[in-house]
């Protein structure tokens, strides 16, 4: 297996190791501290896009110091209708002011026509889907001008009779475009538990070469066993062994650590990068050994 | 089809609450809004409730993305408040790609009704407006520095940052205690404001005269230049345009312009309004 090749970003820095979602709650002590040990920082853009004041001022200077990579959470790429013309100039211009090398959006719907559900809803995994997504995948990178990746979601209920499993409704996509994938470990984990499937056999069926990034993060559980994809809490072991597992595949991809909800102190935050990158340097370890045997 | 899905899941995740949330009563439900047979069964292979933890979801993310904003407004409101933002997302819903902008969306959908209802505290649409500006000020584009050459002139316009707005109350409402738990009510007095974004990135207001107010916005709206501005607020208050009124509208733009909020003379002389 070919092993995905650093990226650059446009500041033509080298990414890989652990980055670090940013939210305001620590935003003014990243700013205003010393370098907090994360190789990049992400950031959603519809937070700071079409927008002054404070935080747009604040990424500004931050872009001075950290790599800054764009993760979307409105694209609505399986929704029927396309995103307004308007939305994605703005976000192109965006993208372009932080520097991204790529921009990632979820493989999903969140609108209804007009309606925005602000909620990443499940795709019916259709071939008429495949078809839909992966065209529409390709005109978002020709207005964003940089290349798309495609995050796979959590879910707790079908969206219809599937017409294949959602590794093949991925690698179809995939396929059919020239988007990458953001591989969410935490995401495949919770839904092979909701749903009753080997994780490792999901991952192993994905187009690992094609994995521009992966994300972990902490998710909670129901009184019913359901697992909702939270992001408020500490990233699990299981999900731990499941991304050292997927590195020792994928080679050196960039982890990005995701926490929305029950946000704790930076320090907190910042020993679990520490953890994860402990993580990062064994897979990785192990990636090399494989690649030495040739696996 | 994707269609039938995105309005099936738009209407069970944003209308009125399922009657019956059992399997079987939610896949009726689903029949009647064209959801096949096997799509259902798909749907609900898991049980009802694992579909509904979506409706969960999508109703907490709005209602929190308001109840940052007018936090004090949702608390004085009560049971109010969960009714009408029930209301708001049946018949309306968010339109809006940016969180931060379902509370003006929320607002323009109660306001007229609050205004309109004796149930309703007199006062509440003003508080909300009030408290929402934080959020809409604090994030309006545009910055902005002095002009270079910034000294006013009666026969030119007057520049200001575009985080700007003058607002108008029937109640006191910025006087009120910052406290969530206070429930005390404004005095019913006029009041106008000129609310901007500081450079320090602060949403700061500053109470005007009915006067002031009036020169101020149609600098701020009408785009004209600073005499007629003097000449037509004058006349529609009904006071002499004098050394007095020239004086007091000199102090008032000298602190906008020391508080960041007035950037200097428009660079081209406007004549009357625009």
């Amino acid at each position: 297996m070919n092993p995905t090749p650093q990226r650059e970003t446009r500041r033509s820095e080298p990414l890989s190791g652990v980055g670090l979602g940013l939210r305001w709650e620590f935003l003014d002590e990243v700013l205003e501290g010393p370098e907090i040990g994360v190789t990049f920082l992400e950031v959603s853009p519809e937070n700071y896009m079409r927008r002054g004041g404070y935080y747009p001022a604040a990424l500004e200077q931050l872009k001075a110091r950290y790599a800054l990579v764009t993760h979307g959470l409105t694209l609505s790429l399986g929704a029927v209708d396309p995103p307004e013309r308007a939305y994605m100039q703005d976000l192109r211009r965006e993208i372009e002011r932080l520097g991204s090398a790529w921009h990632s959006d979820h493989l999903c719907f969140t609108s209804a026509g007009p309606r925005k559900l602000h909620e990443l809803l499940p795709l019916k995994f259709s071939h008429a889907n495949v078809a839909r997504v992966a065209d529409r995948l390709k005109r978002v990178e020709d207005a964003l001008g940089v290349p798309m990746a495609l995050e796979n979601i959590s879910a707790y209920a079908s969206a219809g009779r599937a017409e294949m499993p959602e590794h093949e409704f991925i690698c179809r996509i995939l396929e059919q475009s020239s988007a990458k994938l953001l591989l969410d470990v935490n995401n495949v984990y919770v839904n092979s538990r909701n749903f009753d499937f080997d994780p490792r056999a999901f991952i192993a069926a994905l187009p690992l070469e094609r994995v521009i990034e992966i994300h972990v993060a902490g998710h909670g559980a129901r009184e019913s066993g359901l697992l909702i994809d939270t992001h408020g809490s500490k990233v699990c072991d299981p999900v731990i062994e499941l991304l050292e597992w997927t590195l020792e595949r994928t080679g050196p991809v960039p982890v990005l650590l995701e926490r929305d909800n029950a946000i704790p102190p930076l320090s907190e935050l910042l020993l679990e990068v520490q953890e994860l990158e402990r993580a990062y340097r064994r897979a990785l370890g192990r990636y090399e050994e494989r690649r030495a045997v040739g696996a | 089809m994707q269609s039938v899905l995105e309005n099936a899941m738009a209407e069970l995740l944003l209308g009125p609450a399922p009657e019956r949330r059992d399997t079987e009563s939610v896949a009726a439900w689903l029949a009647e809004r064209g959801i096949s047979a096997e799509d259902r069964a798909a749907m609900l292979a898991h049980g009802a409730e694992r579909l509904l933890i979506y409706r969960e979801l999508v109703q907490d993310t709005l209602r929190d993305a308001v109840l940052i904003a007018i936090p004090r407004s949702a608390a004085r409101l009560g049971d109010r408040f969960a009714r009408d933002f029930s209301r708001f997302l049946h018949e309306r819903g968010s339109r809006t790609r940016y969180l931060r902008e379902v509370t003006g969306e929320f607002l323009e959908f109660c306001e007229h009704e609050w205004k309109e209802d004796p149930r309703v505290p007199p006062f509440i649409a003003d508080l909300a407006r009030h408290e929402s500006l934080c959020i809409e000020i604090g994030s309006l584009e545009g910055g902005g520095k002095p002009a270079a050459e910034s000294a006013l002139d009666l026969e030119r316009g007057v520049t200001f940052i575009e985080a700007a707005r003058i607002v108008e109350y029937a109640y006191a409402v910025h006087e009120l205690s910052e406290s969530e738990t206070d429930q005390s009510e404004p005095a019913a007095r006029a009041t106008r404001l000129f609310v901007y974004r500081s450079p320090e990135h602060e949403v700061r207001y500053l109470e005007l005269t009915p006067l002031a107010a009036a020169i101020l916005k149609r600098l701020l709206n009408a785009k004209c230049n600073l005499r007629f501005a003097l000449e037509d607020a004058c006349r529609e208050a009904g006071v002499a345009l004098d050394a007095g009124v020239l004086e007091g509208t000199a102090r008032v733009l000298s602190d906008l312009a020391e508080r960041g909020a007035l950037l200097g003379a428009a660079v081209a002389s406007r004549e009357g309004a625009s």
